[in-house]
């Protein structure tokens, strides 16, 4: 039987995640414990900074015992603990484990970075040694299904991080960033992120300081680009066609007339204006004009928001997929059960076999290698053949949950 | 099988396109525009067998009257959108076209052949002259959807909050490069479509301009795509501009042509 046993954003604040969180040069060590202790038969730990989830794989009902070493490990409360805690078994297990993977748990709905984590967390288990076939067989499936969902559904397309957002809007204006110009005034962490963003798009950049033009030296080394002084804000802007804007200071940096005389040189082409500051440095009739395009941090949000809606509206199709592929793992697992049936069948058929070819050769006397080779060939087969229907059907029967015709096959080869 | 049977199949897969077209707006999912094309694809090619089906049943290229042209302008578009998508993998263009298409050749359906059967209409000028017209106005049809999905487009990054068309339509950047190629490509076959129909006036009547009012229209068809290539490779215009150009360049030439098509006194169809 499957078990995850853990804690994730929505059960447990960041308090206790952080006190029940396995730092990655101790996974090792807690794998071999949560085996011995809860008495697991394969164990694997993921613990991120959204979630602590030990999975498992025993004979017996293990969950509580898991929810008790998670305790113990980390010298908790084990009844505070179990408050915070969710402890599956069976098919939630495995359903819980297949939307970790595709994102569907987490805290921003399809975000990329969890399938990495999933994956790097059986990696360790493989390397402890806590791995059998059945959590290897969840991994596959798991990773499967995740990267399924990721391309046929749009649930990771939107950007839902401003800085991204920023870069997105960019591209539906501009569409590959190659050769564009984006122009920082004042440097600040989020412009810095974006623009880095659009220079790796193959952007170019320019940094304008003021009292500190050294910081902004630094960051347009950083950024592969050119830094100049503020006063040649004017001209700079002529030769923009995306601006991030987040300086510190308390009124208007670029006013409405500065935007209309870089437009004017533009004929109609788009220019993109990023307002990151607060209080804000970019005028905000500047947007009134014609093919300019201005967003302040409240608008990026806007967008965020808007973003993170159509990424929940594609959540219906990205559980359905994984709905399908649980289905499958299932009756995968369920397959397997009737693997020692099948295989004390095949084994006491060849035993009979072999017995009755002996009689066979004490009749007939000595043989050549051929004959030899021949009747050994004819009787296999002859067993092959007989037993091949009844094991395809008896795997089938399994995998659609039916196992009642274990005992009849068991009664009538009398096994 | 005749021309009127092949029609009517076209019709069908065409409507299936269009409407695969319209779902993948609504529901926006990839698998639906691949149904859209493959339905379409078929559509063109019984499109194509009844175009040539009629054209030994008329005896000449099948674009003179109501049925044929407008079965024949719906063929053109098709072709040139089909070449879009191909090679721009764009799939916001069709959808206008894709409607638009289908009721062309619902259009068609419903009304009878015209049965004119003039010796003029078997040159060979006939089907040169308007395959290079009708991809001409193919691609400025091109490039004012794309000026439409700019201008959507651009209202939706005003408005700061995304919705539909923010996800579903191309780049500003994106619209404006197809856009400006349509008009090239355009203007290059209406140049030469024009030139063929001064050598067939030629031919005919031993002159080159005749003042029919199409040769007007098509005239001033011409001067307004120049225009606007000036403007754009000259001046530099772009984005939103172009954009405007583009859609009024083309409103323009809808209605002269309507008007020098549908004012059967003067047409050369009806003289």
């Amino acid at each position: 039987m499957i078990v995850v046993v853990g804690l994730n954003h929505e059960t447990a604040p960041v308090a206790v995640r952080e006190a029940l969180a396995f730092p990655k040069h101790e996974l090792g060590r807690a794998l071999e414990r949560v085996k011995q202790e809860a008495g697991l038969g394969e164990a694997m730990i993921l613990s991120t900074c959204n979630r602590v989830e030990v999975y498992g794989r025993s004979d017996k009902n293990p969950v509580r015992a898991v929810a008790d070493f998670l305790a113990r490990y980390h010298g908790r409360d084990p009844q505070e603990t179990l408050k915070h805690l969710y402890l599956l078994e069976g098919e939630p297990a495995v359903r819980h484990a297949f939307r970790v993977a595709a994102s569907l748990d987490s805290m921003v709905l399809g975000e990329p970075q969890i399938l990495g984590q999933v994956k790097d967390a059986y990696q360790a288990a493989e390397q402890a040694g806590s791995l059998g076939s059945v959590l290897n067989g969840l991994r596959t499936r798991s990773i499967g299904a995740a990267k399924r969902v990721r391309s046929e559904t749009a649930i990771g397309k939107n950007a839902v991080a401003l800085s991204h957002v920023a870069v997105e809007l960019a591209t539906k204006i501009f569409g590959a960033l190659h050769g564009r110009s984006v122009l920082l005034v004042g440097a600040g962490k989020m412009s810095e992120l974006a623009a880095r963003q659009m220079v790796r798009r193959g952007a170019r950049a320019s940094v304008l300081g003021g009292r500190t033009f050294e910081k902004a030296e630094q960051l347009a080394m950083s950024l592969g680009g050119r830094a100049a002084q503020f006063e040649a804000l004017r001209s700079e802007l002529g030769r923009a066609d995306i601006v991030i804007s987040g300086t510190g200071a308390p009124g208007v940096v670029v006013a409405r007339e500065d935007v209309e005389a870089a437009q004017a040189a533009r004929h109609g082409r788009p220019l993109f204006l990023i307002d990151i500051a607060v209080p804000r440095d970019i005028a905000e009739d500047a947007g009134k004009v014609k093919g300019v395009f201005l967003y302040d941090i409240d608008d990026l949000q806007q967008v965020a928001t808007a973003n993170l809606r159509e990424r929940k509206k594609e959540s219906a199709p990205a559980e359905s997929i994984v709905e399908e592929e649980v289905r499958e793992f299932l009756e995968w697992r369920r397959s397997l059960e009737v693997v020692p049936l099948v295989v004390e069948l095949r084994k006491r058929a060849d035993e009979i076999r072999r017995a009755e070819l002996e009689k066979a050769r004490r009749r007939l006397g000595p043989l050549t290698p051929e004959q030899e080779s021949a009747l050994d060939a004819a009787t296999t087969a002859i067993v092959n053949k007989l037993l091949h229907a009844p094991t395809v059907r008896l795997k089938q029967l399994a995998g659609h949950g039916q196992i009642d015709h274990v005992g009849i096959v068991r009664r009538l080869f009398d096994l | 099988m005749g021309s009127r049977v092949y029609l009517l199949i076209t019709l069908g897969f065409y409507a299936a396109g269009a409407l695969h077209a319209l779902r993948h707006a609504v529901f926006r999912r990839s698998t639906l525009t691949t149904l859209s094309l493959v339905a379409t694809l078929l559509g063109f090619a019984f499109h194509t067998a009844a175009l040539a089906q009629r054209w030994t049943e008329a005896g000449h290229f099948p674009a003179i009257g109501l049925r044929d042209g407008a079965s024949f302008l719906a063929w053109a578009i098709v072709l040139v959108f089909l070449l879009v998508q191909v090679t721009t993998r764009l799939e916001a263009a069709s959808l206008f076209a894709y409607p638009f298409v289908f009721g062309l050749v619902f259009i068609a359906n419903l009304t009878p052949d015209s049965g004119r059967a003039d010796p003029v209409l078997r040159s060979l000028y006939l089907p040169i002259h308007l395959l290079l017209a009708v991809f001409g106005y193919g691609a400025f049809f091109v490039a004012f959807t794309m000026g439409l999905l700019y201008l959507f487009q651009e209202r939706e990054l005003l408005t700061r909050s995304p919705r539909r068309f923010y996800y579903l339509f191309p780049s500003l950047e994106r619209s404006d490069t197809i856009g400006g190629r349509s008009v090239l490509g355009g203007s290059g076959f209406l140049t030469l479509a024009i030139l063929t129909g001064f050598l067939w006036n030629h031919s005919l009547h031993g002159v080159y301009w005749t003042g029919d009012p199409k040769e007007w229209a098509a005239l001033v068809a011409w001067l307004i795509y120049m225009a606007i290539l000036v403007a754009r490779w000259r001046w530099g215009w772009g984005g939103r501009r172009a954009a405007w150009l583009a859609i009024a360049g083309f409103a323009v030439v809808v209605f002269t042509f309507g008007w020098a098509t549908l004012v059967p006194a003067v047409s050369v169809a009806s003289r």
